[in-house]
Parts: C-alpha cells; sequence; structure tokens
C-alpha cells in the first residue's frame, strides 16, 4: 500500500496550497493593483449576470420571503401605512426648516448635504456569501462614480463605494464590521465613531462621553462632517435604541439602530462627493 | 478506457467552478433562512475532497475559494485557505466516507460546510476582520444544512468533472 507515500503528498500539496494563499493574502494587504484589477475584471465580468438572475429570479425569491414571512409582511405594512401619515405630517415642517437652515449655512459658506448631487442606481445583487457585507449596484465610472462616494438612501445613510468599474459598482454597508464611520449625536453634536456589528445588527457608537451621561432613547446620529471625513456632515444614521457602558466603564456606547434598512435595499443613491476637483 | 490529458480535467473543473459561482450569485445567495445562506463553494471544495481525496481536493478547493474571492471584498485568500483546507480534511476522510451509506457523504459535506464557516470566521479574524461579531454557530450550523440539501445532487456533478470514468475514486493512484 503507497498510502503513506499519498498522505505525504498530499499534506505537501496543502502546505504549499496554504502558503500561496497567506502570499495572496499578503499581497492583498498591501493593495496590490494586481489583485483589485483581477477582482474589477471578474466584477464586470459578472455583472450582466447579475442584472440577468435580478430580473429571473426576482419572481422565485421574492414568492420565498412572502412565503417565509407572510405574517411579518402584513406588519410591516400596517406599520408602513401609519409611519407614512405621520411622515406627511412632519414633511412639510422639515421642508421649511430645511430651507431655512440651508439658508443659513450658505451664509456661513458651509455645505449642506442637500445640496450634493446625486445619482439613483438600482440594486442588482446582494451579499454574495454569509461574510460578506457588500452589495452590487447597476451603476459605475460611467455615472461618475468614484470609490469612497457616500451610498444613501431616502432614510439615511447605506454606506459607500468600495469598488467601481465602468458599469457595476459595489457598496460596502454601514452593517459591516468593518464599516467605521464618525457621527455626531442630535441635538448635543457629542461626536462619536459608528461601527457595524453585522447584516441587520444594529451599529455600536463609541462616544468620549461620560458612562453616567445620559442620553435619550430615539436620538438621532448624523454623520459629522469634521475635517478630512470619509462623509459630508448631515446625513441620518441612525437612532439610539439604548446604552450601555464602554471603554471598559470608562465611557458611553450607544447602540444604534441604522435608518436604511441595508436588509432590503432596491434602489439607492450615490452621492457625487466630493464632487470632482 | 483513453486516459484524459490533465488539461481536459482542467478544463471541467473551471467549468464547473464558473457555474457553481453562477448558481451561488443568480439563486443561493438570494435565498436565505435565518437570515443565513448556502454556500455552494464551500460545497464544491468539499465535494472535491470526497471524490478525489485530499491531494487533488485541495488544489480545487483552492482554486474554488480563489474564484469565489475574486467576487467579494473579503481579503484575498482568506476563502482560498479555509476551502482548501477544508477540501484536504473532506478528502482524508474519502475512503471511509464513500463506502458507506448514501447518507453519510451527504453528512460529511453538512460537517465540513460547517467546519468550512467556523475556519472562515476564525482565520479572517485573525488577519484583523471582526467577524467573531457575528453569530458564527447559527451561520455554520445553517449554512451546513443548507449545503447538505443541495449535496445529493452536486456530490456526482463533481466527482464527474474530476473523474469522468466513473471511479468512486482513482485507483490507478497506489504506485
Amino acid at each position: 500500500m503507497a498510502s503513506s507515500r499519498r498522505t505525504g503528498r498530499s499534506r505537501l500539496t496543502l502546505a504549499l496550497l496554504i502558503l500561496t494563499s497567506l502570499a495572496l493574502l499578503t499581497l492583498d494587504f498591501r493593495d496590490s493593483t494586481i489583485i483589485s484589477a483581477a477582482r474589477r475584471g471578474a466584477s464586470s465580468a459578472f455583472s450582466p449576470l447579475r442584472g440577468v438572475a435580478e430580473t429571473a429570479t426576482g419572481p422565485f425569491t421574492n414568492a420565498w420571503h412572502g412565503i417565509t414571512g407572510y405574517g411579518d409582511l402584513q406588519d410591516e405594512n400596517d406599520a408602513l401605512r401609519a409611519e407614512i401619515d405621520r411622515l406627511r405630517g412632519t414633511a412639510a415642517q422639515d421642508e421649511d426648516a430645511a430651507s431655512q437652515l440651508a439658508g443659513l449655512l450658505n451664509q456661513l459658506d458651509i455645505e449642506w448635504v442637500g445640496d450634493i448631487p446625486t445619482a439613483t442606481a438600482r440594486v442588482v445583487a446582494g451579499p454574495l456569501s454569509n461574510f460578506s457585507h457588500t452589495i452590487e449596484i447597476d451603476k459605475g465610472s460611467n455615472s461618475g462614480f468614484k470609490v469612497g462616494m457616500p451610498v444613501i438612501n431616502g432614510a439615511g445613510l447605506v454606506g459607500r463605494l468600495v469598488q467601481v468599474t465602468a458599469d457595476d459598482a459595489t457598496v460596502q454597508l454601514i452593517t459591516d464590521p468593518d464599516f467605521a464611520v464618525g457621527v455626531r449625536l442630535v441635538p448635543s453634536g457629542a461626536p462619536g465613531t459608528a461601527r457595524g456589528t453585522g447584516a441587520g445588527a444594529n451599529l455600536i457608537v463609541d462616544t468620549g462621553l461620560e458612562s453616567d451621561a445620559s442620553v435619550a432613547r430615539g436620538a438621532t446620529l448624523t454623520t459629522s462632517g469634521a475635517d478630512r471625513s470619509a462623509f459630508p456632515g448631515f446625513i441620518p444614521v441612525g437612532k439610539v435604541v439604548r446604552t450601555r457602558s464602554g471603554g471598559g466603564g470608562l465611557t458611553l456606547d450607544l447602540v444604534v439602530r441604522p435608518l436604511a434598512d441595508t436588509e432590503k435595499l432596491a434602489f439607492v443613491s450615490v452621492m457625487l462627493w466630493p464632487v470632482a476637483p | 478506457m483513453i486516459p484524459e490529458g490533465p488539461l481536459v480535467t482542467a478544463t471541467r473543473i473551471s467549468l464547473l467552478l464558473v457555474l457553481a459561482l453562477t448558481v451561488q450569485i443568480a439563486v443561493a445567495s438570494r435565498i436565505e433562512v435565518f437570515g443565513v445562506q448556502g454556500d455552494l463553494m464551500l460545497l464544491v471544495a468539499v465535494a472535491a475532497g470526497l471524490a478525489a481525496g485530499p491531494d487533488r481536493g485541495a488544489i480545487v478547493g483552492f482554486a474554488a475559494g480563489i474564484t469565489f474571492d475574486l467576487l467579494l471584498q473579503s481579503p484575498f485568500g482568506l476563502s482560498a485557505l479555509t476551502y482548501a483546507l477544508v477540501a484536504y480534511v473532506a478528502g482524508s476522510l474519502q475512503d471511509s466516507v464513500l463506502r458507506a451509506a448514501w447518507w453519510i457523504p451527504v453528512a460529511t459535506a453538512a460537517a465540513a460546510s460547517a467546519l468550512g464557516v467556523i475556519l472562515y470566521g476564525v482565520f479572517g479574524t485573525v488577519v484583523g476582520e471582526d467577524l467573531l461579531d457575528l453569530p458564527l454557530l447559527r451561520i455554520a450550523l445553517v449554512a451546513g444544512l443548507l449545503n447538505a440539501l443541495v449535496a445529493p445532487a452536486l456530490l456526482p456533478i463533481v466527482r464527474w468533472a474530476i473523474t469522468p470514468s466513473g471511479g468512486m475514486r482513482p485507483r490507478t493512484m497506489a504506485r
């Protein structure tokens, strides 16, 4: 029986494969242009497929979601109707407040988020694996998109562009554990950093607040827009669900529910920011 | 039986990988159970181990991982590392598994898939991804079960792609 030789050979193969993986991982950490080019190439190659798959399997996956979550859908529908009524009421007020704010910021020469041009794109694929927190959209550099641009929807911040090819782009969602964004609390203005903790989960915000500071439940957080920040200010991010102590009990962490439901996105808007120099 | 060149086998396996990736994008990634989706590329790696043994299985697993890595934004090579190891482990069980009852390869595919998820989480954390915040055990269990559902269909296809002569494993290997 030559099994010991076979074992020896397969162990050697495995060792070589592991070394190759580690070499690739190292290359990737050094931001190898070869790897990012290969990824953009693969993404472009599969991009037509995503659109077709979205159209072809959409009805079936919708049916699947309908079957597995019918009760939820009904409840959600009722909740949404109530929400719409409430929002109609506040929209008029907000419009007035927004125009006043825009006027004031304009006088102070501060950029207002409402003035940044956006482009709408369709979501053609959700996360591809259980560990991926990115989605694909159907527009890319041909629409002026660049890596790093903020992505929003009607509710608030969705994520940022991490890969752009000619006709599609990849969005890293705010729920990605690797995602971090500078935020500030409304109305106190207390700064913090929001981090994702996985699909459908709440964000955690590290603040510099004392651990006994009180933060109202339901308080809103927006992007801070601090100097050299990756995002412009005033984009709504989420609402405080509860607080907990962090930083070894010295500071306060906020548990924040994102305003944008990143699990059910159909369309998103990419903010063309920073606007091309 | 005319022996096939390695190029033919490699082409067939490449086609299989592209096809599996297509199904992952078009179907598998859109069907979530308890917020978890199946992982076809991982299942291909496991099936390759079961069909071809640890040596060639690990190579196919590595190729499956690299193919998947190309479309993910996670560290490049992380899936390749994980899938090669899982295929190796599955391949080491090959002898005892393939001669047993039909459900044993399926159960092995489920267990190896779950192992793959855990390994990915651990390796990912080692290279700096914050994956331990995620419900790893739940993902492993559900992904393992989903993969087990697909395994009876996928195992024969992968076996054919690797050894089309229909042999459970190449008996000429013992040299």
